[in-house]
């Protein structure tokens, strides 16, 4: 399994998770949504046909009205039974129109058919029952009751009728909205189903990675723990030095360090910082520390160093994706000259006695890049200076904002820590640690350098 | 001897079918009944044939009229008392339950005397005959 990329980088196994849940969520929310919209409809469409069905009922209460007044003034001969059969047959004119109106609405063609037919005999009643009736109240009544109630019979089958089709398209509606409802429900299940497995496998291919990184982690430790420098003494010198990896990845940088005694006086001073991360930047570490010492042994001047390794790293490193950065210095621990080159490594600093910080300049582009020459630059140092040298994750140390601290931040930093340079290296580690709560981007070494002060070399001695 | 079988065969004949047809029927021969229609139209159309009764239920609105000669108008609450009754008997398009066509005899009102056939749904306040246990 692989994990899909964008502009050939991999997409991060967390994000793949993200965006499936996320479409999870979506789709669940659509699905509310849809199946809401489904039954607005459905309830819409259902107060129609209820709406016609009360109506129906109400226009048949008028016939009936209809037909009592018609009895009534055949029985009584009283004139106000005939204002009301005209009153009644008004409203039944008006109920039937909106009876009518609310079939076609719904789209009820029979219902509406019915309910022609049901108009046209309730009409032809008036014709040849209602009116000579009203007109002749002396007409045998008992044949008049006869088809008086042949046309009731008739017209309640009608009016059966359009009951039936009524109810008929209530239910119609109804099962058609549960189907939906258990369609649409039964398709967002099976979507989250499949996107929940989705999500399961790339948690799944996801912790594998992070248990096989913790595995190269692991490897790679036990490696640089392997090659890192123990603290060598130096002579009227106190030498100091932290590394922490860093806290989001699980892959080793490359950083290295190493203080080294080229003779009696003379002490190699290096720190250098390897692209990428794991076991091959781990094992180049070791590569560099060796190399460079033995280069050390034969050549004093830290410019002439770095051309040699330069050249070394070119002919033994394939990987064209693998650079160093790297400050090499030499120091005299009696004149306290201090003589040093750096490939593009920004973070080495000085710090004066009276707390000033100076950057120590790039004297050449990164090893690994292209055959350039490296400057050799010469400084003295003085009592209590304190040659600093870090890799990128002090510079490139980032706050909870995002800012980074900068090599104006970095100097600000090397110059408000202890002066021990134990002590400093342990508080710039702890500080820039604390820049992000207690996160750290990347790795960060640091070695420090100070010397002594002269009473202090006097007690040493 | 072939004439009384035949006799007795049509007699059972009869008895059979009568004793089938009464199966389902909510009423007995002998039960006192009062005749009501619809709440909305209660008269009970009194009908000289279950055949032209049934003709009525199922027929158009003109067969319906011409059917009309054929029946007289009973008024709701005239009592009647059953003489036969036939189980399922009228069909009716408009409905799915078919109804029972009863054999009445008027007991009370105008028409007292007259015989005729009724739907079962125009039969209201059923008065079982006591039958003697033997």
């Amino acid at each position: 399994m692989s994990l899909p990329t964008l502009g050939g980088r991999r997409i991060p196994a967390s994000l793949v998770t993200t965006a499936i849940l996320a479409i999870a969520v979506v789709l669940a929310v659509q699905g509310a949504f849809s199946t809401r919209a489904s039954i607005a409809r459905t309830f819409s469409e259902q107060a129609q046909i209820v709406q016609a069905q009360l109506a129906l009922e109400q226009l048949l209460r008028l016939q009936i009205h209809e037909e009592d007044s018609v009895r009534g003034y055949s029985l009584t001969r009283d004139p106000f039974y005939k204002e009301q059969y005209a009153s009644i047959t008004s409203d039944f004119a008006r109920k039937a129109a909106a009876v009518r109106h609310i079939l076609s609405k719904a789209g009820l063609e029979s219902g509406r058919q019915n309910l022609d037919d049901y108009l046209s005999l309730q009409s032809n009643w008036r014709k040849k029952i209602a009116e000579p009736l009203l007109a002749h109240p002396g007409r045998d009544i008992a044949q008049i009751d006869k088809e008086n109630k042949a046309f009731t019979d008739y017209e309640a089958r009608t009016t059966d009728e359009i009951r039936a089709t009524l109810a008929q398209a209530n239910d119609r509606l109804g099962k058609s909205t549960q189907e939906q409802v258990n369609t649409n429900a039964y398709l967002r299940a099976m979507w989250l189903i499949i996107l929940g497995l989705a999500a399961i496998l790339v948690n799944g291919y996801r912790s594998r990675l992070a248990t096989e990184l913790q595995e190269e982690r692991s490897t790679t430790e036990v490696l640089q723990r392997a090659f890192r420098s123990e603290h060598v003494p130096l002579p009227n010198c106190q030498v100091g030095s932290a590394y922490v990896a860093a806290s989001s990845h699980l892959a080793v940088g490359g950083d290295v360090f190493d203080v080294y005694r080229l003779s009696g006086t003379l002490a190699l001073l290096f720190i250098a910082d390897v692209s990428g991360k794991g076991v091959d930047a781990a094992v180049l570490t070791a590569f560099i520390k060796f190399t460079i010492r033995g280069i050390a042994l034969r050549r004093r001047d830290p410019g002439a160093m770095l051309a040699e390794f330069n050249t070394a790293f070119a002919q033994t490193v394939e990987n064209p994706y693998l650079f160093v950065s790297m400050f090499v210095a030499v120091l005299d621990t009696e004149t306290f000259q201090l003589r040093y080159a750096s490939a593009g490594h920004d973070s080495a600093f000085l710090r004066r006695s009276n707390n000033a910080v100076q950057q120590l300049a790039v004297t050449g582009p990164v090893l690994g890049v292209m055959e350039e020459p490296f400057e050799t630059k010469t400084l003295y140092l003085e009592d209590g200076d304190t040659l600093v040298l870090a890799t990128d994750g002090l510079t490139e140390a980032r706050t909870r904002q995002g800012a980074t601290l900068g090599e104006a931040g970095a100097m600000e930093l090397i110059a408000s820590t202890n002066p021990a340079p134990q002590l400093m290296a342990d508080e710039i580690v702890a500080r820039v640690r604390a820049l992000r709560g207690n996160q750290l981007r990347d790795d960060l070494a640091v070695l420090a350098v100070r010397v002594r002060e002269a009473e202090d070399r006097d007690a040493a001695i | 001897m072939r004439r009384s079988s035949f006799v007795l065969a049509l007699v059972l004949a009869l008895a059979g079918s009568v004793a089938l047809a009464r199966a389902d029927c909510r009423v007995r021969t002998g039960d006192v009944v009062v005749l009501y229609g619809t709440s909305d139209d209660p008269d009970v159309f009194l009908w000289d044939s279950r055949f032209r009764m049934r003709r009525y239920q199922e027929g158009t609105f003109d067969e319906m009229n011409a059917l009309l000669p054929h029946a007289v108008l009973a008024r709701p609450g005239t009592r009647a008392v059953v003489v036969s009754c036939v189980a399922r008997f009228v069909r009716s398009k408009f409905s799915d339950v078919p109804e029972d066509a009863i054999g009445v005899k008027i007991v009370s009102g105008p028409l007292r005397g007259q015989e005729g056939w009724v739907l079962g749904s125009s039969i209201r306040g059923i008065y079982h005959r006591i039958r003697r246990r033997r």
